[in-house]
């Protein structure tokens, strides 16, 4: 039994351990990557000979990383997935996180679980998308950052997030052709400059860095447009070309199609945080586009619905490195806090300042640069562009599921009659575009259109490690139904049966009831 | 195919895997993903419609650098480091 749990060893994650360690408690963190960073300090590999990567602007990633790596109260479990959280309901709140690990599947008993699992780039849907010659702003740059792979030949980057331009310049410096950066958006208008000034003290690192980033792209000559949008991209076999369309304020197409040559598009619209396994958990969701979509609700302790699960970094909503490591210092004493230890009210008073800064800085930010996502839906309308990558449901099949059922209109519905978002991403990239093109399509707000179930396993899972899972526990894994239909109430976790036959296993509910909740 | 550029650093020993049956060569502490796409490979896996894939985000979450490693099926390859001797092949979707 470990005191905490966490997943995600971000600047959240990271942040949090320190918190809880320092108090005296034991600590697993566990993470996909190779080292902790998370997606925003992603390094090279430890056996390239440097232990830090370039964090700049946050110049306290540092110290935050040494100070994590270094805590002899700290272990880790990296290149891991934690693919569930479940309950022993006969042993009080009985919280298990079930991991993947290089050796295999484990199950880790924990007091307490924090879910800080970050964020992943914003997915949009247009012509081509699925080509080989796609892909994220995050993707470029983690290869850039960590692997030392520059992608592409003659690059296009589009999208409406400050992190292309920083990426841009890491792009440039690496040697990159690129063709054309095209933003979504005009450039931040006089008046939300002027609203970004309280938000700045502590931060005009970042924006003299994004501002940097843009006077050296300017200065290189790289075409930069703006109010302009993808319409989609040229190839067969891989992207020869990206097609861009001009639009208007609300990214509504205003002008003629025309062709940039590339062999990379790079697209960063934003971001979505990665809540699935909080939904699993059986965490309360709440609606919040400014936060970038659905985040997971949690109260002033950071804990969530589901007890004795917190929550901290991206999935409270999209906000950036220095409100996650805020955040994390907050759950993490509050967890600390929650097991017994006591603090003085200063320090608290100290973390609620630097969280309260940071959440202003967040706002203004988030405002300047929220994306239009019924427009970014709009770029998914012709027919034959694919709405789920994996399960290759496209745009016209969506269109007949909706047209034939005329009683659907959520997200869930849609993927049980047409598995959009049954695949291995689990819906993670087709979610936003068929909530929106269900909105669309019955005049409806986005959030009417809900989120998709997270199940266990909420990736996919080797079946070795359910059955290390079931070693583990003697067994006690039998009955785990499993059944989790969790958003709306707790993770089921069935009494120890015997072997894996039939008995003690709860039918999950029928695709009826599932559509009248 | 896309260019994959390798920027020169210290990385680690070299060490060879087979993808598709072709010898590849990377470096220690490489990814599969890097190390495939510097070998400028078509595709990660081949949807059932025959169309390739290759990675998408390069953080776990969209298995579109799925492949196949020592038969074990849907492992992603940008979370996987290279080992020497590694069998890659291609993901088949079904």
């Amino acid at each position: 039994m470990t005191d905490v749990a966490i997943v995600g060893a971000g600047p959240a994650g990271m942040a949090a351990a320190v918190a809880v360690a320092d108090a005296g408690f034991s600590v697993l963190v566990v993470d996909e990557q190779a080292r902790a960073g998370g997606q925003i300090f992603r390094r090279p590999p430890a056996e390239w000979g440097q232990r830090h990567g370039r964090y700049k602007p946050y110049t306290w990633a540092k110290d935050l990383i040494e100070r994590f790596e270094d805590h002899p109260g700290i272990q880790t479990a990296f290149r891991s997935t934690a693919f569930g959280v479940l309950r022993d309901r006969t042993n009080g709140m009985g919280l298990q996180l079930a991991i993947h690990t290089p050796e295999g599947g484990r199950l880790v008993p924990a007091r307490r679980l924090l879910i800080a699992t970050g964020a992943h780039d914003m997915p949009v849907a247009f012509p081509g998308w699925t080509l080989p010659g796609v892909m994220t702003a995050g993707a470029v740059q983690s290869l850039l950052k960590s692997q030392k792979l520059l992608m592409g030949q003659r690059l296009v980057l589009a999208g409406s997030h400050p992190i292309l331009l920083i990426l841009a310049e890491q792009l440039l410096d690496a040697g990159a052709e690129i063709a054309e950066i095209a933003l979504a958006r005009g450039l931040p208008k006089m008046t939300e400059m002027i609203a970004a000034v309280p938000a700045i003290p502590g931060h005009v690192a970042l924006f003299a860095d994004a501002a940097r980033a843009l006077g050296k792209i300017v200065a290189r000559g790289v075409p930069l447009s703006h109010k302009t949008i993808i319409d989609g991209v040229e190839g067969d076999a891989a992207v020869t070309g990206v097609r861009l369309a001009k639009v208007d304020d609300d990214w509504a197409r205003t002008g003629a199609v025309r062709g940039v040559q590339a062999d990379l598009l790079v697209i960063g619209y934003g971001f979505n945080p990665s809540t699935e396994l909080a939904r699993q958990a059986g965490c309360k969701m709440r609606w919040e586009p400014a936060l970038s979509g659905w985040i997971v609700a949690h109260d002033a302790a950071f804990e969530t619905s589901a007890e004795g699960v917190f929550v901290a970094g991206e999935p409270t909503g999209v906000a950036g490195a220095e409100r996650s490591w805020a955040e994390g210092q907050m759950a993490g004493l509050s967890i600390a806090a929650s097991l017994g230890a006591v603090f003085a009210p200063a320090q608290r008073r100290q973390l609620d300042r630097i969280l309260a800064r940071a959440h202003r800085f967040s706002r203004v930010m988030q405002a300047m640069f929220e994306p239009k996502r019924e427009a970014l839906a709009d770029l998914s309308c012709p027919k034959e562009v694919i709405i789920c990558r994996c399960e290759l449901v496209t745009s016209g099949r969506l269109e007949v599921v909706l047209a034939q059922n005329p009683f659907i209109s959520s997200a869930n519905a849609v993927k049980l009659e047409c598995r959009s978002g049954m695949g291995p991403c689990q819906g993670r990239y087709c979610e936003g575009t068929v909530a929106a093109r269900i909105a669309k399509t019955r005049n409806a707000t986005i959030k009417e259109s809900g989120f998709f179930y997270a199940n266990f396993p909420i990736k996919p899972t080797v079946l070795q490690a359910f059955c290390d899972l079931a070693e583990e526990t003697n067994g006690l894994l039998a009955g785990a139904a499993l059944s989790s239909m969790a958003h709306s109430q707790p993770v089921a976790f069935i009494k120890p049966a015997r072997n894996f036959g039939n008995q003690g296993i709860v039918e999950p509910p029928s695709v009826t009831d599932r559509l009248m909740k | 195919m896309i260019k994959a550029t390798r920027i020169a650093t210290h990385r680690g020993k070299p060490v060879t895997f087979t993808f598709q049956g072709q010898t590849v060569t990377a470096f220690l502490g490489e990814t599969l993903a890097t190390a495939l796409l510097a070998a400028r490979v078509p595709a990660f896996g081949v949807t059932r419609d025959g169309a390739p894939r290759l990675p998408f985000c390069n953080m776990g979450t969209c298995f579109d650098c799925a492949v196949t490693v020592d038969g074990q099926r849907l492992v992603r390859a940008c979370l996987t480091d290279v080992r020497a001797d590694l069998c890659v092949i291609r993901h088949e979707a079904t």
